[in-house]
């Protein structure tokens, strides 16, 4: 997040994982509904390309995604919360 | 945000229910010491934490005791299986049953339902790493008193796991203590608060 491109990025990863999310629950309540399942196939291929490129270029997003090998970028600021991160 | 994964951190398989022994395990679940009361208390600590080291450890800790919290919830699970209505008088169960039948209800030994009350959030770092400290140490002799009150392997294997991660926390709330005084001025620690006197951390 320490330019524009990296927060347009993440607004874009946040649209997906909530496209993604809303897929998830109305799956657990129809398992059995195909188009949704290929929906959810389709918006989870994306999201796998846009993490890798995010985690790679702006930080890790979870704990296990620290794709940097010489530096744990993991616990750098600014966090979630913070203004600036948003 | 978070997202779960589907699996314990550490397996839990007990052949023999016990609801007598649930009803004591449930304390950390729900007592002033449990894993509820842990991921609540350093979940919410973080967001006043000044250095992002302490930051990451109450994240990361935190979010284990969310994963600890499932585990002694598999083990209540497991302990109340299959009870008959005679399993449930004998073994004093029927308290618990009467309001909440085998689910799985966040109190204390005791009776007492989880409260806020039993999770200290000062925003001064170290009041607050020093709660963590006292909070890991509890924790672990909560576990070692379950460890004394009974002899089942299956239930004694999940739960000296959990004994040990109270143990590796509070290394790493060490490490976030001495880290945080590292930053502090070392003739008086409590010279300023760094998690309020943020215009003041020029003594860094």
């Amino acid at each position: 997040m320490e330019n524009n491109t990296g927060k347009a990025m993440l607004c874009k990863l946040r649209a997906l994982d909530f496209s993604l999310y809303e897929t998830v629950l109305y799956l657990d309540a129809y398992p059995h509904d195909g188009d949704a399942l290929a929906y959810y196939h389709k918006l989870l291929e994306q999201r796998k390309s846009l993490m890798e490129e995010y985690e790679s270029s702006f930080g890790p997003i979870t704990p296990m995604g620290n794709t940097c090998t010489g530096e744990w970028k993991w616990i750098k600021s600014p966090w979630p919360w913070e203004y600036d991160a948003n | 945000m978070w997202s779960y994964e589907k699996k314990l951190q550490y397996p839990v398989k007990i052949k023999n229910p016990n609801p007598k022994l649930a009803q004591i395990i449930i304390s950390q679940l729900g007592g002033p010491d449990g894993e509820l009361a842990a991921s609540m208390r350093y979940l919410n600590q973080r967001y006043a934490m000044p250095y992002d080291e302490i930051t990451g450890i109450l994240t990361d800790v935190g979010t284990e005791e969310l994963a600890h919290l499932e585990m002694v919830a598999a083990i209540l699970y497991q302990l109340t299986r299959n009870l008959s209505e005679a399993d449930i008088k004998a073994g004093g169960f029927d308290t618990y049953f009467v309001d909440h039948t085998t689910g799985i209800y966040p109190i204390a030994a005791s009776g007492v339902p989880m409260d806020m009350k039993y999770v200290g959030i000062k925003g001064d770092l170290l009041a607050d790493l020093h709660e963590d400290l006292a909070a890991e140490q509890k924790a672990r002799v909560t576990y070692d008193n379950i460890l004394r009150l009974t002899d089942d392997p299956d239930v004694r294997d999940p739960i000296k796991f959990l004994r040990e991660r109270e143990i590796v926390h509070y290394q790493r709330f060490g490490d976030a203590l001495r880290i945080a005084q590292d930053h502090m001025e070392s003739r008086n620690f409590y010279a300023m608060n760094p998690s309020f006197d943020k215009a003041t951390n020029c003594l860094n």
